[in-house]
């Protein structure tokens, strides 16, 4: 803090202002027509396009209409395409179905929990190491860690943690005096808030960075000015950080949703969705549905309706929230 | 220039990069095989992995053709599978337990006949029954046992019981008096399933006999009332907390599970295949309870039409692709030559196949007699429900056990379910 109190921050802004301008997603009419200018010939774009875009159809668009396909049929995938057409029959299994209903309800609890308790936490923590005091860089590397390891890892790791034979999270409650075992992963009302707990160790050290990020990106000069003007600690945190801090808040939980949507390694992993279906998440249904019980068709109109929801959300979200951010406000006028 | 902006995007790239990393280091299967057969196994631990491989060895060395040999973990190996499957792309050589699974691959194309295998002569045929579909043989076995409760003699006698069961009743007098005792009396692998839906199938093969279940399947409908009886009997046996604790979530190997329970000794029986005593003693690390381990049949059920000597079971066996060049019968009879079949039984602690069992195993151990005489004994087998009938049955199956030990599910409830999956299959 004090470096930028030896070089003057209004310059910072104003490098800002002009990368803003060369930049393809100003909003100006100045840079578009500066592009149009520019603009290369008809054959270089085809070259350089080419290439990816045939992958892309081939391994991402034609997937995705061939799943769309699929879900209008009763099929196991074996033999050749298709061929019995049952119409929206699996759709209307899919919103009659207690698995998939049960994976919806999970996902909004988990989002909840997350939005009330693994965000503010990652969010504490980052304002903690933005504070200067030694062996910050320390603590930011460790609370990163979690985060660093494959999903499959942390499941085998917490799968010894809450082993029901001597696994670590027993043996340290009988060692404080507590005696009564807990069904940590076979109590299936417990079994979700356990996985979040889980989740939040995880992931909350990536929310810490980006909020760490976000409050290294406002300027020092406003508080500053602040105390100068005789603002106390917690209207510093009020007015400048909190509404400074909202577009990064906005991001991450966007990312935390779609996240909690696509769960699967983790989960499949550590407790394979049970016991009887009590930690499923939608993905682990569409790959029992589809991989193990081999109903192409059925699990396809999974993945329709996973699609659907992360779609709608995003759309909903990013007209709603995500909104404010695009009209310009004091932090992003100058960059977004 | 220094941009404030500089260091915490380092600092996520930086953790990016690391993931991308571990994440393009966690995948490593390389593409298509140069071998002239592929052979996937799934005993993938020594000493049997290294035998598969040595016959592979030998073998090669006698044909000129090569193989190259998979040991694939057992779950690991069956989510290969049906991808491999559903690409029409099946191995050379690959692990099956017949039933439902093999009859899709069959319908689809994709399996190899080997009826006219000259080296049949050499196999008990009642370890074909699994593989032969439409009258059409379409794997060979290396392992072919039963089902039923291996017990540990040192805590039913702890628990004063002198006898192993005959009958349900007696069978639930003893898990009471395990209880009282002090004594988990059943491990359970109640997180992979399967092993509690081998309850519910004993008890309907006990109330309703082979010719009921059979019935059902044909009929795909399990709505006789044996079927619901069957599921009565099994919730009311759980309702005794009979499990060990956590089973809910145990799988059936691995070190907290099912069989590392039975191996420490701290739960009296399981009901489990051919392959349990060595199971317990894998993963639980230690010898197992030895020579206290004892084995007796599914007890009958009073009033039902079922007898002990009513098995089931099952084993492992090799199937080819229909692709596979003609080598492949080759070698399949190379597998069941005597000599051969000696090797499988002797380092795998497997279960015989051979048509004369003298001269595979003329020396069991222990558990191999318990087996060899529980095989003499039976009358009729039935093939695992999970892999005699297609996935889709077999998967609500095992589900609706786990639901009703649990008690999420009523039997009635049980039945409606698989009534439902079979309705979606025709």
């Amino acid at each position: 803090m004090s470096s930028v109190n030896s070089k003057p921050p209004a310059p910072a802004v104003r490098i800002d202002d002009s990368q803003a301008s060369s930049k393809p997603a100003g909003a100006g009419g100045a840079p578009r027509a500066k592009r149009r200018g520019r603009r290369p010939g008809a054959a270089t774009l085809t070259v350089f396009i080419a290439p990816a875009l045939v992958l892309f159809v081939l391994f991402v668009l034609f997937p995705v209409l061939f799943a769309a396909y699929t879900a209008f049929f009763r099929w196991n995938g074996l033999g050749g395409l298709p061929t019995d057409f049952v119409g929206l029959e699996n759709f209307k299994t899919l919103i009659g179905d207690e698995v998939f209903l049960g994976d919806m309800w999970r996902i909004g609890l988990i989002t909840v929990l997350s939005i009330a308790v693994q965000l503010p936490l990652a969010f504490g923590l980052a304002m903690l190491l933005h504070q200067n005091f030694p062996g910050r860089t320390a603590f930011r590397l460790l609370f990163f860690v979690p985060y660093i390891l494959t999903e499959a890892v942390t499941a085998v790791l917490f799968s010894l943690i809450f082993s029901p034979r001597r696994g670590f999270a027993d043996s340290l409650l009988a060692g404080l005096g507590f005696d009564d075992r807990i069904g940590w992963l076979s109590d299936r009302g417990l079994v979700v808030f356990v996985l979040f707990g889980i989740l939040t160790w995880k992931f909350f050290g990536f929310h810490m960075i980006l909020y760490l990020a976000g409050r290294q990106n406002i300027p020092e000069e406003l508080y500053e000015a602040a105390k100068v003007d005789g603002a106390t600690g917690g209207q510093l945190f009020r007015y400048i950080t909190v509404p400074l801090m909202g577009p990064t808040v906005r991001i991450t939980v966007f990312l935390s949703v779609i996240g909690t949507v696509q769960l699967f390694d983790l989960v499949y992993v550590l407790t394979k969705g049970g016991p009887f279906h009590a930690s499923e998440t939608l993905a682990i249904t569409m790959y029992e549905q589809g991989f193990v019980r081999n109903q192409i068709g059925y699990a396809s109109a999974l993945s329709i309706a996973m699609f659907l929801v992360s779609l709608v959300f995003a759309l909903i979200y990013q007209r709603y929230v995500l909104g404010r951010d695009l009209q310009g406000s004091l932090t992003n006028g100058g960059r977004a | 220039m220094r941009n404030p902006l500089f260091r915490p995007r380092a600092l996520v790239a930086a953790g990016t990069a690391a993931m991308l990393a571990l994440g393009a280091a966690a995948c490593g299967d390389s593409g298509e095989s140069d071998a002239d057969i592929t052979f996937w196994h799934i005993q993938n631990e020594d000493p049997m992995k290294s035998t598969w491989q040595a016959m592979a060895d030998e073998w090669s060395e006698e044909s000129g053709s090569t193989v190259e040999v998979s040991a694939i973990l057992n779950e690991d190996f069956k989510a290969r599978m049906s991808t491999q499957t559903q690409a029409g792309d099946l191995p050379g050589l690959y692990q099956t337990w017949g039933g439902g699974v093999l009859a899709e691959q069959v319908e689809a194309g994709l399996v190899r006949d080997v009826s006219g295998l000259p080296c049949l002569d050499k196999v008990n045929p009642i370890a074909l029954e699994a593989y032969t579909i439409d009258g059409k043989l379409y794997a060979v076995p290396y392992d072919q046992g039963v089902v039923g409760f291996w017990y540990n003699k040192d805590l039913f006698a702890q628990a004063g019981i002198t006898a192993p069961p005959a009958t349900w009743d007696e069978f639930i007098t003893d898990v009471q008096l395990l209880k009282d005792a002090g004594v988990t009396p059943i491990a359970l692998g109640g997180g992979d399933k399967w092993p509690i839906h081998y309850y519910w199938t004993y008890l309907v093969m006990r109330l309703a006999g082979l010719d009921g279940l059979q019935a059902g399947a044909d009929a795909g409908n399990f709505s006789d009332p044996a079927f619901v009886q069957a599921g009565q009997l099994l919730a009311d046996l759980a309702a005794m907390e009979p499990f060990q604790e956590g089973f809910e979530s145990a799988p059936y190997d691995k070190t907290d599970g099912e069989a590392a329970v039975m191996g420490e000794g701290l739960a009296a029986m399981e009901l489990m295949g051919q392959w349990a005593p060595q199971a317990q003693r894998d993963n639980s690390g230690t010898d197992g309870p030895g020579d206290a381990l004892g084995f007796f049949p599914f007890p009958a059920v009073e009033g039902g039409p079922g007898t002990v000597t009513e098995f089931l079971g099952g084993g492992g066996g090799f199937a080819a692709s229909a692709e596979a060049p003609d080598e492949v019968e080759d070698f399949m009879c190379y597998l069941l030559e005597e000599e051969n079949q000696a090797r499988v039984v002797k380092d795998g602690n497997m279960s015989t196949v051979a048509a004369n069992p003298e001269a595979v195993v003329p020396e069991p151990n222990a558990e191999q007699q318990m087996v060899i005489d529980a095989m003499a004994s039976a009358t009729a087998t039935q093939l695992y429900l999970d892999q005699a009938y297609p996935p889709a049955i077999g998967s609500t199956v095992n589900d609706a056990s786990q639901g009703l030990i649990l008690g999420e599910l009523t039997p009635e409830e049980f039945v409606a379910m698989v009534n439902e999956a079979w309705a979606a299959e025709q």
